[in-house]
């Protein structure tokens, strides 16, 4: 039996159009955040969910929780179905949206615990027993009677899963963990989310994430969305495998690009990234060794190369192949 | 499967409520004494009106001439409404704010004990307010109150909170979906007291006595007012007490049902966790 199946999830949102006093200027707009998603997540399985800011990751999340109803489909959690029995489907899942802000901050870590232990019919010696655990796996026994606001981000988002797994769920969602935490907070539960959890507890885990490396280390499939739809859906490797180059050629640079790289001959698409001042741009061709003299000589009028490599795909290079959309929001990107 | 306690639910969000509210000590003391302040300027009105603290039209009206304890008991029981109608929405918005009320709902347990617990622990505040307001009211305006009159006064107040907190409850769910009750809470509070004898008898006008007669405090006012200024017994005030008792179910009815609409309402349109 697969752990999480959607049939034909369709969720929309209307997006109403700008008035000026009582007179529309713009017509209401329909939104399909989810638009007849399809999906088979089997037992013990870490999936990813990649997308885009809009993707409509959060919204499938969401109504795999039964947080929100959808307007057609249905979705199985190890076999129940979360819209005629949603309080069976609670049980049985874990669920961390919306990262820190989903605790009492004026509450201690323990006293977080113990409300939720409670919500989710955990007795108070059973409660006792699994706080402990939990905090001390999470390296916060000596912080748990400290009040949430006098925890950094990282703390608060450790409290949070073991908020989510308080009750010992089989099947865990985690939207976008690790967003914002520094990298050591980052490194700690994507190693707590691979090992413990799945490895050795066998939880069945859906990740969504806009980090390309954490799916690629965490997941066993990961799935692609983009507007409301799943693009493609497959192991990492064969992700990486799906796209027609074998290379890939990226730059980084200290200034401000200009020219548009794809216009070149030879050359199929071309995006760049900015982080801490260093321009990424990275450029798919169909021979990357023939149009690397000509980048190099564009590139080097405008600003300054700190490094060139070929180097493999990697899954954001698959996201754009796909698509033609960026994954993160500090990209730009420009195509065929 | 483990089944959820509706009682371990009810007692861990009464604990909850109460921990995060000792975190704003200012606000307990603003109400313990707010209430009691609130009413002094009515009562200079009323001296200024009619030269004194006694008036005979005031007396043929309520059968009493105590003006001073009427209107502190209007006052002090006024605070249970103000807590019913502002409480229980508040509490939803500030869940909502604070991230956890997908989180809450999201949850196995029942909505009905989330929300009794959320009551309950407004009662329980609100208590502790209203009796630091009688001490007040008897150390500083020489109210008396008799012991052997607490007990029926605390039944009536037992019915009164149970009907308002099916009204809060129906509040609550409103402002799930419009994310915004002040308004709402505004008007129905300025309702309740132009046509409830909070601060005046209604009596004194046969509509507003009419409209006075489906809001749950004026009988509630009638039965506390009867045994503490009147001496009457509670079993002469019985019908006032059963009329409470029918109007309690049809709140917790409505409050209940128009939750249940509109919590499956923000599921649909996915503004839960909006605020």
């Amino acid at each position: 039996m697969d752990a999480i199946v959607t049939e034909k999830i369709t969720k929309s949102f209307k997006k109403k159009g700008r008035r000026r006093f009582l007179s529309k200027v713009e017509s209401d707009e329909t939104i399909f955040a989810c638009d007849g998603v399809n999906m088979r997540i089997r037992q013990g399985e870490l999936f990813g969910l990649l997308g885009p800011n809009g993707a409509g990751k959060t919204t499938l999340v969401k109504v795999l929780s039964t947080l929100l109803i959808p307007d057609s489909g249905d979705v199985y959690i190890e076999g129940i179905n979360t819209l005629r029995d949603p309080i069976a489907a609670r049980k049985i899942l874990g669920v961390t949206t919306g990262g820190e802000r989903t605790l009492y901050w004026k509450l201690s870590a323990h006293d977080n615990l113990r409300y939720f232990a409670s919500l989710y019919g955990i007795s108070s010696q059973e409660a006792e027993k699994r706080i402990a655990y939990l905090l001390d796996i999470m390296e916060l026994t000596d912080k748990q009677h400290m009040r949430l606001e006098k925890f950094s981000t990282g703390m608060r988002q450790k409290v949070s899963i073991a908020r989510a797994i308080l009750h010992d769920p089989r099947v865990i969602l985690l939207d976008e963990p690790t967003l914002g935490l520094d990298p050591s907070f980052s490194r700690f539960l994507r190693r707590f989310i691979r090992e413990e959890l799945n490895q050795t507890q066998k939880k069945t885990i859906l990740l969504t994430t806009h980090y390309m490396d954490e799916a690629e280390q965490l997941c066993d499939r990961i799935a692609f969305m983009n507007r409301g739809r799943i693009v493609v859906l497959d192991t990492p490797d064969n992700l990486k495998r799906s796209i027609p180059h074998e290379e890939v050629l990226e730059l980084r640079c200290v200034g401000t690009l200009r020219d548009n790289l794809a216009g070149l001959e030879g050359i199929n698409r071309s995006y760049f990234t900015y982080e801490g001042g260093v321009t990424t741009v990275r450029i798919h061709a169909d021979d990357t060794e023939k149009v690397m003299t000509s980048v190099i000589d564009i590139v080097r009028k405008q600003a300054r190369i700190i490094s060139a490599h070929v180097i493999k795909p990697t899954l954001e290079d698959v996201f754009i192949h796909l698509t033609g959309v960026k994954l993160t929001d500090d990209t730009g990107e420009k195509g065929e | 499967m483990r089944r959820v306690s509706d009682i371990g639910v009810i007692k861990a969000e009464v604990t909850k409520y109460l921990k995060i509210l000792l975190c704003y000590p200012m606000e307990l003391v603003f109400w313990c004494v707010f209430p009691v302040v609130w009413v002094v300027p009515f009562i200079f009105q009323g001296k200024a009106l009619v030269g004194g603290l006694t008036s005979q039209s005031f007396a043929r009206l309520t059968g009493t001439d105590q003006y001073i304890p009427y209107v502190l008991i209007g006052a002090i029981l006024n605070t249970y409404v103000m807590s019913a109608l502002y409480g229980m929405g508040e509490s939803l918005r500030s869940e909502s704010y604070w991230g956890t009320l997908e989180i809450i709902l999201g949850s196995p347990s029942r909505r009905v004990s989330i929300l009794i617990g959320k009551a309950l622990a407004e009662s329980i505040m609100t208590t502790g307010y209203a009796i630091s307001q009688s001490i007040i009211c008897v150390v500083v305006f020489g109210l008396e109150v008799t012991v052997g009159k607490i007990l029926p006064i605390l039944l009536v107040v037992a019915l009164l909170i149970c009907g308002l907190y099916g009204l809060a409850m129906a509040l609550a769910a409103v402002t799930l979906q419009i994310k915004e009750s002040h308004s709402l809470v505004h008007t129905i509070e300025y309702f309740f007291y132009l046509f409830s004898p909070v601060r005046y008898p209604v009596d004194i006008n046969p509509y507003i006595k009419m409209v006075s007669l489906v809001i749950p405090i004026t009988y509630a006012l009638i039965v506390v007012r009867g045994i503490m200024l009147l001496n009457q017994s509670i079993e002469t005030l019985w019908r006032n007490v059963f009329i409470l008792f029918i109007m309690d179910i049809l709140f917790l009815l409505l409050g209940f049902a128009t939750f249940t609409f509109m919590e499956k309402r923000v599921r649909q349109s996915g503004t839960m966790g909006h605020y």
